[in-house]
């Protein structure tokens, strides 16, 4: 049984943003238009956070794209009253669309804030809509959403592995984040594997998971930004 | 003036019930309309999305969640005055339980209702209760939301008993007094009471036991709604004190409520000779006594903060000491704290009727503010900056939860026209209540009271 | 309700709660028999090429079914067809190694837009009013072939004139051979941001008037100067991919890079070192190193070959670019400037980049040269971990064409001053290619004026925009993924590339491709120009046909369809030869030309009352505000503001608090040439005398998601050149910024804080 883990190598990271855009086009998030993106209620699955230092001319930036940590111990599943937010075998936390009755509790507890509820039924300009991912549900109204390690690839792969009775490899799945990062700096796979190259960047001495210390057991790994020079 | 006596007590106490003034037909249009044009603006909100309200990433839950617990907290005015002070035989309790124990009840019916407005999919709400769906799995108990649903179940069955109960000797005389149709319903609801030994022995047994039953539940409910934030990892959330802290807030602002309350009951059902200054005044006492133990709370928990130093917990400390939620955060102090205890404290003011209804109703603000600096600072400022938010409130939201106040004063006045809002075999039980030779002095006093 | 309905009830009747579901309509919708043969839920990958830049990034395309709108006899209905769904990145292709940036990823909404073009248009209002009547392709097309016989009959054929983009490839092949055989002078090209003083800088210094492209991943060293190499300049993709190697892709070994420039980039923000510098001095500092190496013994003077010698006082070890000098031209630091060299002489190989802002001054092509020096003192030309030129497949030998005419076409100036003195010469019939320069370009050229007195305009876009609403002509082209595609990128690989992918789907609408048509217009004219391709497939065809195949025997053409291209080895004969006289081993410089030395840069604007700098950058969302219209990405946060929808201003908080300008306040931006009002957002990243804007916003028509939204720094741009090449110093104008009001909400940002420790900073809650 895999556990899917992902590592996020902030030294690769570039801040360009490919991410977030490849996620909206996998996952058919809804575009909320200007008014309702200043109300808050812009849908980034995975966002690119970013941090200034110090004052001019001293000054630093970091970025940190941070999505669904699909945490171990995670603080959205038991607070969720009708199941929706649960733990599956292989790892990830699933958010169960059709369970959800938004009471959006799983949302405070979430620490990492990456939880997104729909305000409003989604829209598409057509002919927009021909570009959707039948793949992936669409959300209606009232139910929380988030990033699922593009469950869909990973169900797929899964699917036709046991097909074609071959062996998942790593590196045949990839999530959409990580198949269109420029600089490479994502990378998914089986943390059971300690041959995959995502068990390998989590035991790096650069590794750290984020918010660490409040006990969620992230399965990200973040590889901190060196400096030199 | 002696103790009015038992004729004048019913003639008092019933005429509201018989008698309607036009007051009444105003007060229920004003507040009817208030209350269904909030009505009709939820449906809006069910129909257009939940968007239409200010909630928005990262602030999820905000002025209805605050609602919830405000009223939650509200409704433990009556239970814990009715039972308490019946358990410890106070007897100036008496012609306040009955305010008190309906206060419980709508307050607990409004509060309820939030559950279910908040939600996104509000019409899944049943999914709540754990019945056998066809989507075979039952409702998720480590959820403190679902303990929630029975908690509050619980204090609402319980406390509609313990306001039923007492009310049948009082229908039963109204049935006596009226005819036609009236009599008939009064009839119904008095289920056949005719004022034998046996009978009053079974309701004070009945009562004795709802008395000391109800107070557990009342705990528990409160710190259970507690747990909806002391459950999350949020920051200034998980804290161990937010049991006993929510209770006590409770406690404080379901007094205030009642003192309000029935001031205005006082005034407008011409009750002054049976809620008395004393009665404020005790209620003053025991308003100082929460205020005081509000401050120790909210200094106990605001101090550990400090010193723990955390850097999260910290940014959400000084967003409410210093920065933008000061405001809000020292009128609530001073709604909750200063107000009260020099009002309460100065034996003048607390002796006047009007001074403990002031402090109440800075009470009642700041219990509101209270629970709204709880929630929504800490949402907006957790552990990821970039992820910080501000929450503004919609004119939709500030309908509905400023409507609460409405529907409860139209319940209210409601009750108050088909059930007599003083119990009045309570007032006239000395002679009922067996072995009960020496009167309390509080009995005495009114007894005593002059016209 | 079963998903498929779902989506058709939402996509139909948006807003809809889930109580007014019953009775559904969707299933009273005819549904016509497909036009081809689709197996629903299957999907396949078909082979891509991105436009929104010169990359020319390969992709693999998700195609899948879906269920398009359509009326037929008067009868509305739906009918399968097949649907591009996803855009990847090819993993194979030289240039993007399987990755694709955010703007490639939302390309596919091009494709898909609400207000895409769907058929030809004339002009039925007046002039700008953007009113249109639908017209056959016929009639179109008759109508264009109609007005240049009428050009020939007068034996006006120089009146033609083409405006379009920087583009190199089968396309540009057949504009230019279309144009030079009807007898019209060469295409115009404009874009803001294009790099053609690079292009000049790298023939002087190297013979090669071409983009570089360089081996980030093997060098220990990156030295960038204002070039956004990792968000929009040159190859963003690859060049990306060659930083994340640089710095974790080898075992022990992490690449060093500092970035120098004025506002802190999206790519200066992953900079080890982050140095601000003077505007138009960054070849000072290029010097500075030089002459720090130089008399390091790093490398003799006449190490750098041609480009050394471009250089004056290079052979004496440029004694004017001491650290000291550096440092009062720069601002930057002696001390800095000798660290940095100290570390550049350690960490070999490594190499400089300049592009971007650096560039975009009076003195750009002395600060390029500069640049081209330095790494030529480096020794880091055509080495592993310095810079490269990509050999180009020469596109017209292989297509028995012609090549291009030696002198390209006019500047966009030029055009403009042109048409607007009237006279013999001036053009009587544009074409525009993509090109809008009415939005991008300095007001003072007065690009839109001159547009309304040329007596016909022909647009081949796919969106009304502020150009093309001038058209009296439409003729929409299809989008990239519903017409054969190709690119022949200029830089971003070490081997010759060649990027074609057949098309992915059906078109959506009654659109055809621009190339097909210019040719099918070519052969109506009453005098034929007798081009020699049919199509553009054709095209493509024959010069693949060309190439060296993989396997003996093999077929490149039917190899390249498949797998999106040809890469590899190119023949000599097949190698564009790279223009710009005399070899590289030259040292004398190219005649005519005499050593660069470093002049001030000239800024428009008096400094007493316009003491800023403006600075219009590339946006990482929009780039120039070609990518505008994309809803994706007005959504995307910018990278560094997290803004969405909006424009704004960025502001040094120091010269902020001088000018009493609080975080989110309206602010006056003013120039010689305008003025326009936006937010401020309070950034450290920039110099206190600068401020910035995003390009790409403001546009008076650009799609519903684009038009009136956000302000154009285009309008306030001063039209300065550099005057070898005529390259707008977009970054030479000087403004002034006052405090004009509260915020007015705008301004919409997805992020609340900006800090991590200390979460007390200024600008902390701004929402």
């Amino acid at each position: 049984m895999p556990r899917w883990g992902m590592a996020a190598d902030l030294d690769r990271c570039t801040g360009c943003g490919a991410c977030v855009t490849a996620c909206h086009a996998e996952n058919n998030i809804s575009t909320v238009g200007p008014y309702q993106a200043m109300r808050g209620r812009a849908k980034h699955w995975i966002r690119v956070e970013r941090y200034w230092e110090g004052e001019f001319p001293d000054v630093r930036l970091k970025f940190r794209p941070v999505m669904c940590q699909q945490c171990g111990n995670a603080p959205c599943e038991p607070v969720c009253p009708t199941y929706a937010s649960q733990h599956t075998e292989d790892g990830l936390n699933a958010q169960v669309y059709n369970r959800c009755i938004g009471t959006r509790y799983c949302a405070n507890a979430c620490p990492y804030t990456v939880r997104f509820f729909d305000f409003f039924n989604p829209e598409w300009d057509k002919p927009l809509h021909l570009q959707l991912n039948p793949d992936v549900s669409l959300r209606e109204v009232g139910v929380m959403e988030k990033c699922t390690f593009c469950v869909q690839r990973i169900k797929a792969a899964t699917i036709q592995a046991k097909a074609d009775e071959t062996e998942l490899k790593d590196g045949d799945i990839k999530p959409a984040c990580v198949q269109s990062c420029p600089a490479q700096a994502l990378v998914f796979g089986d943390l059971n594997d300690p041959e995959s190259a995502v068990s390998r960047l989590s035991e790096s001495p650069r590794g750290s998971k984020l918010l660490e210390d409040l006990g969620t057991h992230p399965a990200v790994t973040y590889l901190s930004r060196q400096t030199q020079v | 003036m002696t103790r009015p006596s038992d004729r004048q007590i019913n003639s008092d106490l019933i005429r509201p019930l018989l008698h309607t003034s036009w007051r009444f037909y105003l007060l229920v249009l004003f507040f009817g309309g208030i209350v269904l044009t909030a009505i009709g603006t939820w449906f809006y909100q069910a129909y257009s999305g939940y968007g239409v309200t200010g909630i928005k990433w990262p602030v999820f839950w905000g002025f209805y969640i605050t609602s919830f617990v405000f009223w939650i907290g509200i409704s433990h005015a009556g239970t814990l005055i009715s039972a308490i002070l019946r358990l410890v035989q106070a007897e100036w309790r008496r012609p306040v339980t009955r305010c008190a124990e309906v206060i419980t009840v709508f307050a607990l019916m409004i509060g309820a209702l939030f559950p279910i407005a908040h939600l996104g999919r509000p019409w899944l709400f049943f999914w709540l209760a754990p019945y056998p769906s066809e989507r075979l799995i039952w409702p998720n108990f480590r959820s403190p939301l679902v303990w929630d649903f029975f908690a509050i179940n619980t204090y609402l069955t319980g406390s509609v008993l313990f306001l039923l109960l007492p009310m049948i000797p009082d229908f039963a005389v109204i049935r006596d007094k009226s005819t036609g149709l009236r009599r008939r319903i009064y009839g119904a609801l008095s289920m056949g009471w005719r004022g034998t030994p046996k009978q009053w022995h079974r309701l004070e047994t009945a009562m004795s036991i709802m008395a000391v039953v109800i107070l557990p539940v009342a705990v528990s409910v409160h710190t259970i709604v507690s747990f909806d934030f002391s459950m999350a990892p949020v920051p200034m959330w998980q804290s161990t004190i937010f049991g006993p802290y929510f209770v006590a807030g409770a406690i404080f602002s379901g007094i205030a409520g009642l003192i309000i309350a029935m001031a205005f009951l006082r005034k407008f059902l011409h009750l002054e000779a049976y809620l008395l200054p004393v009665h404020f005044e005790n209620l003053g006492k025991l308003m100082l006594v929460m205020a005081v133990l509000w401050g120790y709370f909210v200094f106990n928990e605001r101090l550990v903060t400090y010193y723990g130093n955390e850097p999260a917990e910290m940014a959400v400390f000084w967003r409410t000491q210093r920065e933008s939620f000061a405001p809000l955060y020292w009128t609530m102090v001073v709604c909750n704290f200063v107000l009260p205890v020099i009002l309460m404290g100065i034996k003048y003011t607390r002796k006047t009727i009007t001074g403990c209804v002031i402090a109440s109703l800075g009470v009642v603000v700041g219990m509101w503010l209270e629970r709204f600096l709880i929630i929504v600072p800490s949402l907006g400022h957790k552990y990821l900056p970039y992820a910080y938010g501000i929450y503004r409130p919609r004119v939709l939201e500030v309908v509905i939860a400023g409507a609460t106040f409405a529907a409860i004063v139209l319940l209210y006045v409601l009750f108050a026209k088909v059930v007599p809002i003083i119990s009045m075999w309570e007032l006239k039980t000395p002679e009922h209540e067996p072995g009960h030779g020496d009167q309390a002095p509080e009995v005495q006093a009114l007894r005593e009271v002059q016209p | 309700m079963d998903r498929r309905s779902f989506i058709k009830l939402t996509a139909v009747s948006g807003t809809t709660a889930a109580l007014a579901s019953c009775g559904n309509p969707e299933n009273q919708l005819v549904r016509f028999v497909p036009d081809e043969d689709i197996v629903p839920g299957q999907a396949t990958w078909k082979p891509g090429v991105c436009p929104l830049c010169a990359s020319g990034c390969g992709l693999t395309v998700r195609v899948m079914d879906a269920d398009k709108d359509v009326v037929r006899d008067g009868q509305a209905g739906v009918v399968t067809i097949y649907a591009a769904k996803k855009l990847e990145g090819s993993t194979d292709h030289p240039v993007n190694h399987g990755g694709l940036c955010t703007r490639g990823q939302a390309s596919i909404q091009v494709t898909y837009h609400p207000d895409r073009i769907t058929q030809p248009l004339k002009r039925s209002g007046a002039r700008g009013e953007a009113k249109y009547d639908p017209i056959s392709w016929d009639d179109a097309v008759t109508e264009l072939v109609g007005r240049l016989d009428a050009l020939v009959s007068a034996g006006n054929q120089r009146a033609l004139a083409l405006l379009g983009q920087a583009r190199t490839g089968h396309r540009a092949l057949v504009v230019q051979q279309f144009l030079q055989r009807f007898g019209a002078p060469a295409p115009v090209r404009w874009e803001i941001f294009g790099d053609d003083l690079l292009r000049r800088a790298n023939a002087l210094s190297f013979g090669r008037a071409q983009l570089p492209t360089f081996d980030l991943a093997n060098a220990r060293f990156a030295l960038s100067f204002g070039a956004d190499f990792l968000g929009t300049w040159n190859s963003p993709v690859s060049q990306s991919h060659g930083y994340g190697a640089m710095r974790q892709g080898r075992a022990g070994i992490r690449g060093a890079f500092v970035q120098v420039e004025a506002r802190m980039s999206q790519t200066g923000a992953n900079a080890d070192r982050w140095v601000p510098v003077r505007p138009g001095t960054d070849g000072v500092l290029a010097l500075g190193l030089a002459h720090l190496l130089m008399a390091a013994k790093v490398g003799a003077p006449d190490a750098a070959g041609r480009a050394g010698a471009l250089i004056e006082g290079w052979s004496a070890g440029l004694p004017a670019y001491t650290p000291d000098a550096v440092e009062k031209l720069t601002g930057v630091a002696a001390a800095k400037v000798e660290r940095l060299a100290r570390e550049m002489a350690e960490q070999r190989p490594g190499l400089a980049m300049i592009g971007g802002p650096a560039l975009a001054h009076t003195n750009g092509l002395f600060s390029a040269l500069a640049v081209n020096a330095l790494n030529a003192l480096l020794g880091s030309v055509d080495q592993p971990g310095g810079l490269s030129f990509t050999p180009q497949f020469n596109v017209a030998a292989a297509a028995k064409a012609a090549g291009p005419a030696p002198d390209a076409g006019a500047s966009l100036e030029e055009l403009a001053a042109g048409i607007l003195a009237g006279g013999a010469g001036a053009p009587q019939v544009l074409m525009i290619d993509g090109a809008n320069p009415v939005f991008a370009a300095p007001k003072a050229w007065r690009v839109r004026d001159a547009l309304e007195n040329v007596p016909y305009i022909v647009s081949f876009g796919s969106f009304l925009d502020e150009t093309s609403a001038l058209a009296d002509l439409i003729l929409p082209d299809h989008s990239f993924l519903e017409s054969w595609a190709e690119n022949v990128p200029e830089s971003g690989s070490a081997v010759a590339v060649a990027t074609v992918a057949p098309p992915a789907m059906a078109p959506l609408h009654q659109t055809r491709a621009t190339v097909d048509v210019l040719l099918d217009v070519g052969r109506r004219l009453q005098t034929p120009l007798n081009l020699p391709w049919e199509s553009m497939e054709a095209l493509l065809g024959i010069t693949f046909a060309t190439l060296p195949p993989s396997t003996e025997g093999g077929d490149a053409w039917s190899e390249a369809q498949e797998k999106g291209g040809w890469w590899g080895a190119l023949p000599a004969a097949l190698v564009a030869a790279p223009s710009g006289a005399a070899s590289a081993s030259t040292v004398a410089p190219a005649s005519g030309f005499a050593p660069a030395a470093f002049v001030e840069p000239q800024f428009d604007g008096d400094p007493a009352q316009y003491p800023m700098h403006l600075l219009p950058y590339a946006s990482t969302t929009f780039y120039d505000g070609s990518a505008a219209h994309l809803p994706w990405l007005q959504e995307m946060p910018d990278p560094l503001t997290s803004a969405m929808w909006s424009s704004w201003v960025e502001v040094n908080p120091t010269t902020a608090t001088k000018l009493g300008i609080r975080d989110g306040d309206l602010v006056d931006v003013t120039s010689a040439h305008g003025t326009l009002q936006s937010t401020a957002v309070l950034t450290p990243g920039i110099a206190p005398d600068i401020v910035a804007m995003p390009m790409g916003q403001g546009h008076t028509q650009f799609t519903r998601y684009a038009t009136g939204r956000g302000e154009n720094p285009a309008s306030l741009l001063a039209p300065l050149t550099e005057a070898t090449t005529g390259a707008l110093a977009w970054a030479a104008t000087r403004v002034k910024i006052a405090r004009a009001g509260d915020p007015d909400g705008r301004l919409v940002l997805f992020a609340g804080g900006k800090n991590e420790e200390g979460r007390h900073g200024p600008g902390e809650e701004h929402r």
